[in-house]
């Protein structure tokens, strides 16, 4: 009983991702198994077995496709747990099905690693465990309600053993690694943009990444966090550029002087399969597995698949490539050539009125700014000529739009110039002074080169709406109510009623320690840890640590366990008789547990003739003072006497 | 003690007379003889042609009990056994007519044969003491006890007996088949055997019996065995391999049963080699297999014996 409610509880976070059909064959083999239990049917044959498994296969190819990656073999994981069900005809087969739940249970953390999943997972154990308590407890096809609190004080019990591993237990590479995840949408900004990307992605409320600052957090207007570099524009679309396109003289970072006030601040990625990471500008982390490219970008060689926690310093102040080299100034003037023609005359015009690159890119933001250019989250499709089209016909664009027709246009006029791409904003959480970046706060904006200023960040949205970079997205379009049109749920929608807005916020920051001291405490941080606590690490140090803290958090629960229990007193005539045991013992002839002493004193008198007489006396005395009708006088003396022969006994 | 030792001398002569007819079987004769020593009421079981009936038979005649027989069919109705009031025209009232129940030693041969109606006749007799027939209370003679035999349960046509009522039995014993030699000396002696049945002495009269059930309860039982005993009790009742533990009747079952034990092998007090002879007999009827360890409960009492520390808590 109770292992079927865990069965069925196991399975329900995986309802979303699983085909439809493997929900018909736990409904069927649950149905099979109660109806073995009503004794209507019987077990399956080995023929059924058999089809059923090869089905499940077959099935399983046509709605994956594959058998490899996550999702298959966990459904594939998920149809044998129910399969199991209609096999269970003995207490062997309950223990692999339960054993097999717990491992379900941890396939649940390779797809989501969330706090509500957290505390599911641990019902589920519960459940798991009291399943198996009840397994063995008399009358065991009875439902009994009170095992589940057996099962919590027993998982009660395991908790401190649980925290002492998590923190000190080594963590240990895997021995082979799965395609994980195959099928798992890459989530965030991509590595190309199109116009109508970004707009694209400002329809979703999930959450990019969540940071903590140090100190005070800087105003909205500042917090322009930076992913993507695109330098290159090819077939209407921006790419960042590839590693081999770059020669290797300029694939190194030109470190800029670091001046001015540093921003220190803690960040928590959430899983995007890319490897790029966010920070504001000019951004470096001490992390080793965080890498610095030469567009002042910060990289994580492995996809994120898992929460990522890394810390950034930052100098907002910091001249970036105060001289631009030869190749990198090439790439970042390249206009594609014959597409857009009108574009690339206004900017020839431009050139010709304002000498001054400043005065140039200050032209084309006020040409932003007064003419009729409207900033939406609907702009129309744009055709061959994009540029052209939106520059001089439907005036209406996202982000992006604004971004690649400035990038374009300084490019035309001999400006080095790049779009950025990444988040800008942010939701303040008022409860632990987090922000929140969701993919809504997606953006594009813009760097160009100015002689002496290094690359600076010009941000053309601002010149057409103001407001999306001093109030966030919802605000700039609010008389449009397109925002988040596209998901109609999501919380972030009744931010007006107060009481769930509170709970929001507040759920948002357990999040944040939740990542920050859980899902964030990977190896790297681990060691730290431990060096911080214990000095140097060395191998005998750390198993001495970890056995150490075994025993600190075992040896409580063991003195608990053991002075619960009434611990029954062995009398001094039995302490001896068990000494004189020992002794025979030790000799090669210890007692069997239901072995009278008389029958155990003639084995012994058998395998040790030579000590036959003693053997005997020690038995008719034990014999004598524990079984007969003694007067307590002759008892005390006759104690001595055995006590001395049990002494003297030499074999 | 002069007497002790004349109901030993006595007690080995019973042994040794029954030992005439069922051959090459001392413990089990011993252990009815404990059983009825005890005031228990013992039911033999084992396949048919294994000597359950002889050995019964033999019980009677040696410890000189009036004795019936009853051969259990399934057509056998109460009445049969208890006795039935029959009128009695020329005198105009009813007159009672005893049933073979009405005797110190009831052999009831093949008690599965009958229906659950006659068998819970018999076995509130054996429970009270007594019988009450057509609202008149009539008390059985004393001593009485009922020697009763059954095929084991899985034969064709039998009612088997249900747990409840099988604890009315202080004692099962199983007979086995005889060791060769003993079946060997059965062959050669077989028409000298049949008269031997009948030449059976009385090797202890009425008055014996009630020394021996007075002797009992002067046997000694120390903390220490009590404390075995206790341990082997509380294993049925946690121990899963059964589903339902021995009850405080069983229990004392097992201690009337090793004092009597002790007595037998003239001792004044019990030692745990009394508790694991009578341990099997005792109690394996009593208790049901639980859980995935269905089988043979005897089996399961002979582990749970070498499960069970003698001398340590």
């Amino acid at each position: 009983m109770w292992s079927v409610i865990a069965q069925f509880a196991l399975v329900a976070p995986h309802l979303a991702r699983i085909p439809v059909w493997v929900i018909g064959v736990y409904l069927f083999a649950a149905l099979w198994r109660s109806m073995v239990y009503r004794g209507r049917w019987s077990f399956p044959g080995r023929m059924l077995k058999l089809a059923l498994i090869v089905t499940s296969f077959i099935s399983l190819y046509l709605s994956y496709g594959t058998f490899l990656g996550l999702e298959p073999t966990v459904a594939l994981l998920l149809i044998g747990f129910a399969l199991k069900l209609i096999e269970l005809a003995q207490r062997k087969d309950a223990y692999v099905l339960l054993f097999l739940g717990y491992f379900v249970c941890v396939t649940e953390f390779l797809f989501s690693q969330d706090l509500l999943i957290v505390f599911y997972s641990m019902f589920t154990v519960l459940l798991l465990t009291t399943a198996l308590l009840a397994l063995h407890q008399p009358q065991q096809h009875k439902f009994n309600p009170r095992t589940i609190r057996l099962a919590g004080i027993m998982l009660l019990q395991a908790f401190p053993l649980m925290v002492v591993l998590f923190f000190l237990f080594p963590r240990i590479g895997p021995l082979w690694t799965v395609p994980l995840k195959s099928q798992a949408a890459k989530t965030g900004v991509s590595d190309f943009m199109r116009p109508g990307d970004i707009s694209r992605l400002s329809q979703s409320s999930e959450v990019a990444f969540r940071v903590q600052f140090e100190g005070a957090i800087p105003n909205a207007s500042q917090l322009y966090w930076r992913g993507l570099v695109f330098s290159k524009l090819e077939d209407g679309a921006w790419r960042s550029l590839d590693y081999y396109e770059v020669p290797a003289t300029e694939r190194r970072q030109k470190q800029p002087e670091l001046v001015g006030d540093e921003i220190r601040y803690d960040i928590i990625m959430e899983p995007t399969q890319q490897g790029w990471l966010y920070g504001l500008r000019h951004a470096e982390s001490n992390r080793s597995k965080v890498m610095s490219t030469a567009d002042f970008r910060l990289y994580s060689p492995v996809v994120l698949e898992d929460e990522y926690h890394y810390t950034v310093e930052s100098w907002p102040d910091a001249v970036l490539e105060s001289e631009l080299s030869q190749w990198r100034r090439k790439t970042e003037l390249a206009v594609p050539r014959g597409s857009n023609p009108e574009t690339l005359a206004l900017a020839k015009e431009l050139r010709l009125q304002h000498k001054n690159d400043r005065d140039l890119v200050n032209a084309i933001l006020k040409k932003f700014n007064e003419e009729e250019y409207v900033y939406t989250l609907e702009p129309p499709l744009l055709g061959e000529q994009a540029m052209d089209e939106f520059l001089f016909q439907t005036r209406r664009g996202f982000c992006e739009h604004y971004a690649y027709a400035f990038t374009l246009l300084a490019r035309a006029a001999g400006i080095p110039a790049r779009v950025v791409a990444g988040y800008q904003g942010g939701e303040v959480n008022p409860v632990n002074k987090t922000i929140i970046v969701h993919q809504f706060d997606a953006h594009a904006w813009t760097e160009v080169w100015l002689e002496g200023e290094g690359w600076v960040r010009v941000d053309p949205t601002a010149a057409v709406s103001p407001d999306r970079i001093e109030w966030g997205l919802e605000r700039a379009v609010a008389t449009e109510g397109s925002f988040l049109s596209d998901s109609p749920l999501s919380l972030l929608n009744f931010r007006s009623v107060v009481w769930v807005n509170n709970l929001r916020l507040r759920y948002d920051a357990l999040t944040w320690q939740w990542q920050s001291w859980i899902v964030g405490y990977d190896a790297e941080t681990q060691y730290t840890v431990l060096q911080n606590w214990f000095g140097e690490i060395s191998a005998r140090k750390f198993v001495i640590v970890l056995l150490g803290s075994w025993a600190i958090v075992l040896i409580p629960v063991g003195i608990w366990l053991l002075t619960k229990r009434p611990v029954k007193a062995i009398s001094k005539l039995d302490k001896y008789y068990l000494t004189y045991c020992d002794k025979l013992g030790k000799r090669g002839l210890s007692r069997a547990m239901g072995e009278t002493p008389g029958n155990y004193a003639v084995r012994a008198k058998r395998k040790f003739p030579g000590s036959a007489s003693e053997i005997d006396r020690i038995n008719g005395l034990y014999a004598q003072l524990s079984y007969q009708d003694k007067t307590p006088e002759s008892g005390t003396q006759l104690l001595t006497e055995f006590k001395r022969g049990v002494q003297r006994l030499k074999i | 003690m002069s007497d002790m030792r004349e109901l030993q001398g006595a007690l080995e002569a019973a042994v040794s007379e029954v030992g005439k007819v069922v051959l090459g079987k001392e413990p089990q004769i011993r252990l009815a003889l404990c059983c009825l020593f005890a005031r228990g009421h013992l039911l033999i079981e084992d396949l048919p042609g294994m000597g359950k009936t002889t050995l019964s038979q033999a019980l009677a005649k040696v410890l000189g009990l009036d004795y019936k027989r009853v051969q259990f069919t399934s057509d056998l109705m109460p009445a049969d056994i208890l006795g039935v009031s029959i009128f009695d025209r020329r005198e105009s009232v009813f007159n009672f007519h005893p049933g073979p129940i009405f005797t110190q030693l009831l052999l009831a041969d093949e008690i599965n044969r009958t229906t659950p109606r006659t068998q819970s006749a018999l076995l509130e007799a054996m429970a009270e003491g007594q019988v009450t027939i057509e609202g008149e209370t009539r008390a059985l003679p004393n001593p009485f006890f009922v020697i009763a035999t059954q095929n084991p349960i899985d034969q064709s046509g039998t009612y088997p007996l249900p747990e409840s009522q099988l604890d009315r039995f202080l004692m099962r014993l199983e007979l086995g088949y005889p060791h060769p030699r003993a079946e060997r000396e059965m062959f050669e002696r077989q028409h000298h055997l049949d008269t031997e049945r009948v030449n059976l002495k009385q090797r202890i009269d009425a008055s014996q019996l009630e020394q021996i059930r007075q002797a009992v309860t002067q046997v000694h039982a120390s903390a220490s065995v009590l404390d075995y005993l206790q341990r082997l009790v509380a294993y049925t009742r946690q121990a899963p391999e059964f589903a339902v533990g021995l009850s405080p009747r069983g229990a004392l079952a097992i201690l009337q049963c090793a004092k009597t034990w002790a007595l037998m092998n003239n001792r004044g007090h019990l030692v745990p080699e009394d508790i694991q002879m009578v341990l099997p007999a005792v109690t394996a009827h009593r208790l049901i297999p639980g859980g995935d360890y269905a089988g043979d409960s005897l089996a399961l009492v002979v582990q749970m014996q070498s499960n069970v520390d003698v001398v340590r808590p």
